[in-house]
């Protein structure tokens, strides 16, 4: 039990858990104004598949990385213009969008590097692991919390911001009565159509960051249907978060977590079927007590929105 | 009857714009990647419907995407996201398989038991998800996300180690051939296509005149169209969300038991998620708004681009994968249309001078 509970085990499930905190913090701030981004894990692969170009052709992980986020928040544009302009239905905009960046990037994996599959380069750089001055020092808890790349970090940091700015500032109010009441927010005065372009650009970003940390952060090459599904796991840690940056932390944290433990037993030679499908009965239980809203709320909410 | 008849054209204005964008979209990607464009679709229409073969092949990939299309046409008419295909697809395959090998007796009899647990399976699959959305209002896009994760690890669990082939030399998650007595008859000799076909095209017709013609099918829709105005008409949101989540989830369950009994005569695990037959039946169902007969068509429509986009992969530089370039667009495009039709109707009602 001792070797099983060791340090790389908890430090493998940080590095696990970043790209669905990322994209679960971008996929509660997104509900958190009305809009149920099913496109998450499109969004993802976008930026783990931009995040290899932009290194590509600038040769600077840095750079890289800004190309994936300017690159996801063009595509996370089309959901928001889709589902907020247009009215289409968002759930159809979201499952379409994965369906885009799934053929898309396979698409411009052969057509960029003439590549089936996978794309690797070994001279391209990932990004750097960084080490805490302080913190590294401690015996065990310095290995676990420390020498990971900073998009790690940012992550970790983004959950008490957006803590902060969803329930301590007025901005973040105004955010939340834009999810509450369209209707209400808009007769305040408040621009409910910009803050949810808003929300949706901000998603993008995050969604970014999580794509670049998919494909610089860990390894340094893009393969094909890279996510995996961990766009949808990570709007299933929105949900198990009950859209709280603190609740979608935490509900993150144990996706990780068994993913990591998960990899571990595939090590000794044990089914890990049960231990992966552990999350998703956790959050089926967990669903059973924070009941969502009823389905005539929703009706009469969608009807009057709709005016 | 005229009117009638401008509303069908009308109706299908729209798809076959979408379908030409998408082709337009797709011929930009090609021409930036090099390649031609007249060839590279002649290569596609080729590959799907060049020879005899290349049509049943078509025909024999749409089988499974018509079913589950179907299933989830049911389903969305009814207001219900039912985006668990996937997992009632894969207990079907796995019920199916486990029947068909376990079960003593002859050929028909395995056969017939397995189509009817493989219907089972999937819809109890689905309507648990249903019922845990009427009793306990648990999202029902949600669980049914998450049950596919949890049968797909299930089964995939069932064949890596109790129900495992241990007969063969390959080290596949897979379970014994079924026998040959109960596979699903070929409809031509040597080509793929199975009489699994035929199921789907008369599950077409049976849900198009259960929609149209009978009382629960018009319930059905009311609830689709306006929960409140259901609800006033004193329709049952729980009992119908049930039964209908069952009935989804059936044609789901039975699109994955026809393509283990007619194509793969084993569960092989992944056999029935890779090749994305569910999310394909989902698309075809969003391309169709739901009508069944339509979903049937633009199945047949998806798995034409699939196909051709492995004549595409054959005989041309250009990648496979131009295929679901187009099929993406092509859905994204029909999105738009479904909020075109509301702009439309606002304006109308602008017009006629009512605010509302």
């Amino acid at each position: 039990m001792e070797q099983f509970l060791d340090v790389s085990l908890f430090n493998s499930t940080l590095r696990m858990v970043t790209p669905i905190l990322l994209a679960a913090l971008g996929g509660a701030i997104c509900s958190r104004v009305g809009l149920f981004n099913v496109g998450l894990e499109g969004l993802v692969l976008f930026g783990a598949f931009f995040a290899i170009v932009g290194n590509y052709i600038t040769g600077n992980v840095w750079l890289a990385v800004a190309f994936a986020v300017l690159c996801v928040m063009l595509f996370s544009l089309i959901f928001a213009y889709l589902s907020i302009h247009l009215r289409a239905n968002v759930i159809i905009v979201g499952i379409s969008l994965n369906f885009l960046a799934l053929g898309l990037t396979s698409f411009s994996l052969r057509a960029i590097f003439n590549v089936k599959g996978a794309y690797y380069d070994k001279n391209m750089q990932g990004l750097p692991a960084i080490d805490i001055p302080l913190i590294k020092d401690i015996p065990w808890l310095g290995d676990v919390l420390s020498g990971h790349s900073p998009l790690v970090y940012l992550a970790f940091l983004l959950i008490f911001v957006f803590q902060y700015f969803l329930f301590r500032t007025v901005s973040g109010f105004r955010l939340l009565a834009v999810g509450e009441n369209p209707v209400a927010a808009r007769s305040l005065g408040i621009k409910s159509k910009r803050i949810q372009y808003g929300a949706v650009l901000m998603c993008g970003v995050l969604c970014g960051l999580a794509g670049a940390q998919l494909s610089l952060g860990q390894v340094t090459m893009f393969t094909e249907n890279m996510t995996a599904g961990r766009g949808f796991i990570a709007l299933v840690a929105t949900m198990l978060g009950q859209s709280n940056p603190l609740g979608v932390g935490a509900s993150s944290l144990l996706f990780g977590f068994m993913d990591a433990v998960s990899i571990r037993l595939q090590g000794l030679s044990l089914p890990t079927h049960f231990t992966m499908m552990l999350p998703y009965v956790v959050t089926l239980v967990m669903m059973l007590f924070f009941k969502d809203k009823s389905y005539m709320q929703e009706a009469r909410k969608a009807n009057e929105s709709s005016r | 009857m005229n009117s009638k008849l401008t509303q069908f054209a009308g109706a299908l204005v729209q798809p076959i714009v979408a379908v030409l964008l998408a082709l337009l979209i797709g011929a930009l990607a090609i021409f930036l990647v090099g390649g031609s464009v007249m060839e590279t679709y002649a290569e596609m229409w080729k590959g799907a419907f060049g020879s005899f073969y290349f049509v049943t092949n078509t025909l024999s990939r749409a089988t499974p995407i018509i079913l589950v299309g179907l299933g989830t046409a049911l389903a969305f008419r009814a207001g219900f996201f039912n985006l668990g295909a996937e997992g009632q697809m894969i207990l079907g395959g796995l019920c199916a398989a486990i029947t068909a090998l376990y079960v003593p007796g002859p050929g028909w009899y395995k056969l017939v038991l397995a189509l009817i647990s493989g219907i089972v399976a999937g819809g109890i699959w689905s309507a648990f998800a249903g019922w845990m959305d009427a009793k306990f209002r648990m999202n029902l896009l949600i669980t049914t996300l998450l049950l596919n994760y949890i049968a797909s690890l299930f089964a995939g669990y069932l064949v890596a180690y109790p129900l495992k082939d241990t007969t063969g030399s390959a080290a596949m998650a897979q379970t014994k051939m079924i026998d040959q007595s109960a596979w699903l008859p070929k409809l031509f000799q040597g080509m793929s296509l199975h009489a699994g076909f035929l199921i789907a095209l008369a599950g077409a017709i049976l849900l198009f005149l259960f929609m149209k013609y009978t009382v629960s099918g018009y319930e059905t829709r009311m609830l689709g169209n306006n929960p409140l105005f259901a609800a006033y008409g004193g329709v049952q949101r729980g009992k119908l969300m049930f039964y209908s989540m069952l009935a989804s989830g059936g044609f789901a369950g039975l699109a994955g038991a026809v393509e283990v009994l007619g194509t793969q005569y084993r569960y092989l695990d992944g056999s029935l998620s890779t090749p994305g037959y569910a999310w394909s039946g989902i698309m075809a169902t969003l391309l169709a708004g739901s009508h069944p007969l339509g979903t049937a068509f633009a199945a047949l429509l998806l798995a034409a681009l699939q196909t051709g986009g492995m004549g595409v992969e054959r005989n041309t530089e250009v990648p496979l994968e131009i295929a679901s370039v187009i099929q993406a667009t092509l859905i994204l495009f029909v999105s738009a249309k479904l909020s075109y039709s509301f702009l439309k109707r606002r304006k109308a009602r602008a017009q006629s001078g009512t605010i509302s």
